[in-house]
């Protein structure tokens, strides 16, 4: 029997861009498929442009995708749109989602009618939200008066409105501060996924929260999807084991250390990137012990070595050695299989 | 979503639209003042155009010298024109900037149903601005508004609002998709002020006078004066109620259909939620 809550299919969703002889398309998202189990919190994984935000509103049905298929609960989400809608929740960043000249519970009256709910089921699906929310004591003040966590906490509240077996969650920590991010991250492992067993798709391009909250996760960078596991076997898969990262500074020229460092066995993966006039280099190899010695010697000889670093292979190395690309920051890289 | 379902939808928004817009203080101070500030200009126009108001052209092309009853019935008529203008097909942009159409176009409801609310509201502030200037106009200008002609002058509103809220429903689906709507609504006032009969008689010229049977606002104006201004009763006005209702039902369908259609588009493009 099929359990699964969510199905995209091959999924396609080109944009044009430019204008007159230099409009071009561009794909978004380029034959996506996966599939989200009922109750699992699945995270899509990826830069900022990468294609999660366009995936999210293309499962939303507030995007027609050029081809491929979706489907809610086994149903197609635009044979059956209104029925779709009717079991999913959505939750995006940013605090210009609500109407900031209404209360959390005025707000919230307006979208349960969008929903279909009458009055008694109304007031008590928003007195248990703003219970469960913490939201009380400032349910009847104006949007307008809240802080940015806050205004989170009733959008969060206003996606539950109708009790959705899915939820859409995209970049739902995006600008919140490191506290009530933390709540946020608890309260959809916690509560909305284990204890309301509610199918989750969280898009990221937080490795942390990622690994943290999600049972599977897909990478997906420009518009492609590249893999789909879990977070464990994603470490487990790379082939090596240890993490070298430098910060360096005065590096004279980028290229030539990039071919210099392309020398020393057995590196396996080198990336460089240069961010305020600190160069990264981030160096996958078997053991770090083994080349520390060469390796400092030739970076004195491009620049000033400020921090060296042995880790564990975290996501997002996972996700360079997969991808080839960072997932934050628009810095430019240079990236190169030493072998 | 059942009936029951939409007009709770349709009352919600009315209440949402009422909300927001009483909470900026200074509109309520606007709207309150408007009234008597619009009647001047068209005083002062008068006098200096013909030294007073009343002129034997003006008679010759309307059957009546008086000038300021005849623009008096026009503004206050093409108060509900330009309120549904503004209000209707910008709405949806208003919620675009509010960050809130997203979250509309994802719920199961219809988002026309939604638009009939912001209608309904629409409908109501223009309803309370045209009473206060019916008010001004009766008492202090001379405007020969009895009991018995409110009625059908009602009808005729109703008749001319339904088509032509199902025009700006289409509208308000056009500026989904184009992303701008004070330009068009600037042009489409332009266009309204130019060929119907909001401020001048529009047998005036030959090129206004065809192209004002095109637009409702035509025939609603000179079954209004009718009323009004010459005592005509409704059954007198039995063809333009018909022509009314013909438009009505005529725009009702297009403005669904357009507006389903560029809602699609949009959702096609990927612009739903950009500025």
């Amino acid at each position: 029997m099929n359990n699964n809550a969510v199905e995209v299919i091959d999924v396609t969703k080109k944009f044009k861009r430019g204008r007159g002889l230099r409009k071009k398309e561009i794909y978004a998202v380029n034959h996506a498929s996966f599939t989200i189990r009922d109750g699992e919190l699945f995270g899509l994984l990826g830069p900022n442009g990468a294609g999660k935000t366009t995936l999210v509103r293309c499962i939303a049905t507030l995007l027609i995708p050029d081809a491929g298929s979706i489907k809610i609960m086994g149903k197609d989400i635009f044979k059956h749109s209104l029925t779709c809608r009717q079991q999913i929740g959505l939750l995006t960043s940013g605090e210009r989602t609500l109407y900031w000249k209404l209360s959390a519970r005025e707000n919230l009256k307006f979208f349960a009618a969008l929903y279909g709910l009458d009055n008694k089921q109304r007031d008590k699906r928003i007195d248990y939200l703003i219970e469960l929310l913490d939201l009380k004591d400032v349910q009847n003040e104006r949007v307008e008066k809240y802080s940015s966590g806050m205004k989170q906490k009733i959008s969060l509240a206003r996606a539950l409105i109708h009790d959705p077996k899915v939820l859409l969650l995209d970049e739902p920590t995006l600008g919140l501060d490191p506290q009530f991010a933390r709540f946020l991250r608890d309260f959809i492992k916690n509560t909305l996924n284990k204890k309301q067993q509610k199918t989750i798709l969280l898009t990221t391009h937080y490795m942390d929260e990622a690994d943290e909250l999600c049972e599977r996760i897909a990478f997906i960078s420009r518009g492609q999807i590249i893999d789909c596991k879990t977070p464990y076997e994603y470490k487990r898969d790379l082939p090596h084991n240890e993490v070298l990262d430098l910060r360096c500074a005065e590096v004279k020229n980028l290229e030539l250390l990039k071919n210099n460092l392309q020398r020393i066995k057995p590196i396996e993966k080198i990336t460089l990137y240069n961010d305020n006039g600190i160069t990264h280099i981030k160096l996958i190899v078997p053991r770090a012990e083994t080349i520390l010695a060469d390796l400092i010697e030739l970076i004195r000889q491009n620049g000033k070595i400020l921090a060296i670093d042995v880790k564990e292979p975290t996501l997002e190395d996972v996700f360079i050695y997969v991808t080839g690309s960072r997932l934050s920051e628009n810095t430019a890289i240079h990236q190169a299989d030493a072998d | 979503m059942n009936l029951k379902n939409n007009l709770t939808v349709i009352w919600a928004e009315f209440k949402k639209s009422v909300k927001i817009w009483i909470s900026y203080p200074i509109m309520l101070v606007f709207w309150a003042i408007a009234p008597f500030m619009w009647v001047l200009p068209f005083i002062f126009q008068g006098k200096a155009l013909v030294g007073g108001l009343s002129s034997n052209a003006f008679k010759e092309l309307t059957g009546s010298p008086h000038y300021l009853p005849f623009v008096l019935i026009g503004a206050m008529v093409s108060t509900y024109i330009f309120s549904g203008l503004w209000g209707v097909g910008n709405s949806l942009r208003e919620e675009t900037y509010w960050g809130t159409l997203e979250y509309i176009i994802v719920s199961p409801t219809n988002p026309i149903v939604v638009l009939l609310g912001k209608t309904l509201a629409e409908f109501v502030y223009a309803t309370v601005n045209v009473t206060m200037q019916a008010i001004i106009a009766t008492i202090f200008l001379g405007l020969n508004l009895t009991i018995s002609k409110i009625l059908p002058v009602l009808l005729i509103v109703l008749l001319l609002v339904i088509g032509f809220y199902g025009f700006a429903i289409a509208f308000a689906g056009f500026t989904l998709l184009i992303k701008e709507a004070h330009g068009w609504v600037h042009t489409l006032e332009w266009v309204f002020y130019l060929f119907s009969p909001i401020r001048y008689p529009v047998e005036i010229s030959p090129l206004t006078k065809t192209l004002s049977a095109l637009i409702p606002l035509t025939y609603a104006l000179v079954a209004i004066r009718a009323i009004i201004l010459l005592n005509k009763n409704v059954l007198h006005l039995q063809q333009t109620i018909l022509i009314l209702m013909i438009m009505d039902i005529f725009l009702l369908i297009i403005g669904y259909f357009t507006f389903r259609y560029l809602e699609r588009k949009t959702k096609q493009a990927g612009t739903l939620a950009q500025y």
